[in-house]
């Protein structure tokens, strides 16, 4: 099976007044088509670098890519011009973000946006639309994100819709292109939780209809298990262990991983582990070796010197931990 | 356990007038704290915890209903209160990024509830802030001089707890304390207020929106939306045969992570409907435009209050056996 999208041992820089921030550290990830894989991290692990490193909107300067490659469909994205780097984007590639309210401009009404975004991929297919056609289109792809009224919808400000209709209509605006792969970063994570059921839900269904693939960025673990194949946990920014979600949460082997399953509270309600000591490393100069070490209770002479690659420990299921390096 | 209540909120009825309606925060609910329990009070945004928790403060007047607290009513304004009260009823923001002074050291944030209070001489309140310090786990030669920027969240948050703590409250409100926070850091949070509710005999407050997390700290639960309250039971009796439509729906839209947790979730109810905006709330029962068991009388009659078995309070007609 060809991978759609693999990321190829991805180091990224952020060049600042005190230094350079390596925060990408040998990112590994790859996703075949029509597959769904999560990408679960905490706070500041370089999930959105990676995502913008994807479609290329890291500023540069301060951001440089220092070493790996980027592989869509087998061609480098780094390498890309911009006109073609502005063909993938319009085609291929799309991204939900976190906070609707800042992808969304606030001075247009959603009807204008979301025809310009028609319009723009119906002229790179080499189609130009009517009118007519265009806001039947747009009124269509509202519709299926299960808006109701979407007529009113279109003569509406961003301001003027509540957080869940906002998140909607981004992925209205995502999913109206027929792209290939979707880039989906925290899409629920400011809604609430009955909000958001819905919202994820419809994405799935919308997803699975279009045949597209999708990136599921998230720091919800139930978020993952619910919506993706396969989980990729990701840690300072390298990816530290990977595998079949529901096995990988079920029986996970990284310390960091078991760490973050036993905080998150379960409806079991056997208690709440003390969480994982210490926090995420200042990336102006990260541990050496395994940047887990400083916080790991199996910490030995090896974790300090040498970085960890992914153990293969059966079934696809990979970890990037020293303890495993027997097992593989 | 609740021989008498340290809380009780009768009645409580919060109303902002706007130039667009009467923003209805909160709309006639009542319960009851019983000393060292936890109350989880859960609700999605715009359901008005943080109003109530506010009118328990006395950081809004109530428009109108009473809270007492140790039996004396207490619902007057935070500038009328009497100061011990504000010493016996604490609180700790969700956000401690904007709830501690970015200018101040941690030594001055804690001296402040002391000074106000006038509790000790300089180098008493020295002593006790270093105490307070080491109540929280952080080493006070360490970060007594340090700034809030110097320092990671969760370790923010433990001194806003020490702050909250500084003047030995009995009753502390928790607004969303760990929702801020990352998972691993969050664990660390909960078992430090757990122990410290058992070592200082403190009842708490929770207001949060995460239920899986109440289900491992609160001993009781209640569940509010668009400013009411629709069901309040025992934790384990909660989650064990929650009631209210709502409550059910709430259940079972929490993404889990293990299959044991999967098997203990209500039947999956199709979440449905959007928040209605606390201005324009729909007559009758508030919930029953996105209700999946809704019948004629939802849209024309609120229901009331009810109590089904042993303390386990609904609000919903579905429980309505008068003859009517």
């Amino acid at each position: 099976m060809d991978d759609l999208l693999a990321i190829k041992n991805l180091h990224v820089g952020f060049r600042i007044f005190e230094g350079r921030l390596h925060v990408l550290n040998g990112v590994q990830l790859d996703v075949r088509e029509g597959e769904r894989v999560g990408l679960v991290g905490e706070t500041g692990c370089g999930k959105t670098t990676t995502v913008k490193s994807v479609l290329r909107v890291l500023p540069k300067p301060p951001a440089e890519v220092l070493d790996g490659q980027i592989l869509y469909r087998g061609r480098d994205v780094l390498d890309m011009s911009r006109r073609q780097m502005i063909m993938l984007r319009r085609h291929e590639l799309t991204a939900i973000f976190q906070d609707p309210l800042q992808s969304l401009n606030p001075v247009f009404t959603i009807g204008t946006q979301l025809r310009d975004i028609v319009k723009d991929s119906a002229i790179g297919r080499g189609k130009r639309l009517s009118r007519r056609d265009v806001e039947d289109r747009c009124i269509e792809a509202l519709r299926e994100t299960g808006m109701p009224d979407p007529e009113r919808i279109m003569t509406n400000y961003p301001v003027q819709l509540s957080g869940g209709m906002r998140q909607r209509i981004c992925i209205a605006e995502a999913l109206s292109t027929n792209a290939r792969l979707l880039l989906a970063d925290e899409p629920t994570t400011n809604l609430d939780v009955t909000i958001q059921d819905q919202i994820l839900r419809k994405l799935d269904e919308l997803v699975e209809e279009k045949g597209a693939s999708v990136v599921m960025i998230t720091h919800s673990m139930g978020v993952v298990r619910d919506l993706t194949e396969r989980a990729n946990i990701m840690y300072a920014g390298s990816i530290v262990e990977a595998g079949e979600t529901r096995e990988l949460l079920e029986t996970p082997k990284h310390p960091y991983t078991k760490g973050l399953m036993a905080s998150v509270p379960k409806l079991t309600g056997e208690g709440i582990s003390e969480g994982i000591p210490g926090r995420i490393p200042n990336y102006l100069d990260p541990p050496s070796g395994c940047r887990f070490h400083p916080r790991c209770e199996h910490q030995m002479d090896i974790c300090t010197n040498e970085p960890p690659p992914l153990y293969e420990i059966g079934d696809g299921h990979r970890v990037a931990c020293h303890l495993y390096r027997e097992a593989s | 356990m609740s021989d008498s209540p340290i809380l009780s909120v009768s009645r409580l009825v919060k109303h902002f007038p706007t130039k667009a309606g009467v923003v209805r925060a909160v709309d006639d609910i009542s319960f009851d704290v019983a000393t060292g329990d936890t109350l989880g009070l859960v609700g999605e945004s715009g359901s008005g915890k943080t109003t109530t928790a506010q009118c328990i403060l006395g950081i809004y007047p109530p428009t109108s209903g009473q809270i007492s607290f140790d039996g004396a009513p207490i619902g007057v304004v935070f500038n009328r209160r009497r100061k011990v009260l504000k010493r016996k009823i604490r609180i700790v923001f969700q956000d401690p990024g904007s709830s501690l002074n970015p200018k101040r050291t941690i030594k001055q944030i804690l001296t402040v509830p002391l000074k106000v209070h006038g509790m000790g001489s300089a180098r008493e309140r020295l002593s006790m802030m270093s105490e307070l310090l080491e109540m929280v786990e952080l080493p006070p030669a360490e970060y007594l001089y340090k700034h809030p920027q110097a320092i990671g969240g969760g370790e923010k948050q433990m001194v806003a707890i020490a702050r909250a703590l500084a003047t030995n409250p009995r009753f502390v409100v928790l607004d969303e304390p760990t929702s801020a926070l990352d998972v691993s850091v969050q664990g660390k949070i909960i078992n430090l207020l757990m122990r410290l509710a058992e070592e200082l005999e403190l009842t708490y407050l929770f207001i949060t929106h995460d239920l899986s997390l109440m289900r491992n700290v609160a001993t009781r639960v209640a569940i509010m939306y668009l400013g009411k309250l629709c069901e309040i039971a025992r934790t384990e009796q909660f989650f064990r045969a929650p009631q209210h439509p709502y409550t059910k729906m709430l259940l079972s839209s929490i993404p889990v992570v293990t299959s044991d947790e999967e098997a203990l979730k209500p039947t999956k109810i199709v979440s449905q409907g959007e928040i209605p905006s606390p201005v324009n709330v729909p007559p009758g029962c508030s919930f029953h435009l996105r209700c999946p068991a809704r019948m004629p009388i939802c849209s024309q009659i609120d229901p009331e209050m009810q109590e089904l078995a042993d303390g386990q309070m609904v609000r919903c007609h579905l429980y309505n056996h008068s003859p009517d």
